[in-house]
């Protein structure tokens, strides 16, 4: 019965081990620009894999060190570059959407002096899904 | 016997045919692979603009270099810092290489009621030295687009905001200020590396 137990518990801890190390939203290859001087903007690039069997839905992004946080799509449509708002991103299950340049993209507006780490929160609704921590990637020229 | 010798002649035939077909085709010029080449040479239209000095810009302002023209705004986050990039990586390459068509890197304000010179001057700044920014009036903005065939156009984004649709297309006009070929979108570096030096050399 006590051997019974502990191989209880074993596979417990096990299975708990697992859903630890899969969460159902993981970033990846997070890119924050810093804001170009004079400029109260700049932009996040990531990609973002779904490892669950539920489409996740973001439907806002929020940013201590940003007074707004806007998903937005560029796209070049008959040789006019455009940029227009995206309500909610929707990542089907078992899938990945790649934020870059030139397609999805965070607009970040009005950051707060002096950034140089920066937090992005990512919910459906008022459910917090998953926070992400970066440095900003200055540009070298 | 007859047929293994006539097949070595044929194998040394076709060899040599080969040979000379590919010493010819070396020799004509490369041909670009990204870029429009204009079949004739355009003449920029008149317009008043001013750079990010404050200075008037002009057509004249085109001669004695050769410039990639691309149109854009400051306030943009996405696309117009990374077609800068872009452009500012083709510069530095050029230089390295020790090219002696360098182009200039001028950014024409399709948003003039926000981009003034400072704001212009500290952007075009931030992607290397030597860019132009140009701005101006709207009406003079209109002439030079307009005669260019370059789209522009302002949308709400949100209330507080807007940006500005507008052709993504990277111009190159020759040291004679005449618009010579353009880059669509996407840019990539390898493209501009490419065909740069075979626009350049037809002038
Ligand atoms: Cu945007």
């Amino acid at each position: 019965m006590r051997y019974l137990l502990i191989a209880a518990t074993l596979l417990l801890a096990l299975a708990a081990c697992e859903t630890e190390s899969l969460p159902p939203l993981v970033a990846a290859d997070v890119i924050v620009t810093e804001p170009v001087p004079g400029h109260r903007m700049s932009a996040a690039y990531l990609s973002l894999s779904n490892n669950s069997r539920n489409a996740i839905r973001i439907n806002r992004v929020s940013s201590p060190n940003f007074g707004a946080v806007e998903l937005h799509e560029s796209s070049v449509e008959d040789g006019v570059a455009k940029m227009r708002p995206v309500e909610e991103l929707v990542i089907a299950p078992n899938s990945k959407v790649a934020l870059q340049p030139g397609g999805l993209h965070l607009m970040l507006m009005r950051p707060n002096a002096d950034i140089d780490e920066v937090s992005l929160n990512f919910y459906q609704d008022t459910t917090l899904l998953l926070s992400v921590d970066t440095k900003i990637t200055r540009r070298s020229n | 016997m007859h047929l293994k010798q006539f097949l070595i002649a044929l194998l040394l035939g076709s060899a040599l045919a080969a040979g000379l077909f590919l010493a010819m085709k070396s020799g004509t010029p490369a041909e670009v692979r990204s870029a429009t080449v204009l079949p004739g040479a355009g003449e920029l239209p008149d317009f008043s603009l001013i750079d990010q000095h404050g200075e008037d810009f002009n057509a004249n302002a085109f001669r004695g270099q050769w410039d990639l023209v691309f149109f854009g705004f400051t306030h943009c986050p996405d696309i117009c810092p990374t077609t800068l990039q872009t452009l500012a990586e083709v510069r530095r390459a050029l230089v390295e290489s020790g090219d002696e068509n360098v182009p200039r890197i001028v950014l024409v304000s399709v948003d003039p009621e926000r981009d003034t010179p400072e704001i212009l001057s500290r952007y075009v700044n931030y992607f290397g030295a030597g860019n132009i920014g140009v701005t101006g009036e709207l009406e003079q903005l209109r002439q030079l687009t307009s005669g260019l065939g370059i789209y522009f156009e302002k949308v709400n984004i949100e209330d507080a905001n807007y940006g500005v649709d507008h052709s993504a297309a990277v111009l190159v006009i020759d040291p004679d200020g005449k618009f010579v070929a353009l880059f669509s979108a996407p840019h990539r570096v390898d493209d501009y590396l490419h065909d740069l030096p075979i626009i350049t050399a037809k002038y």
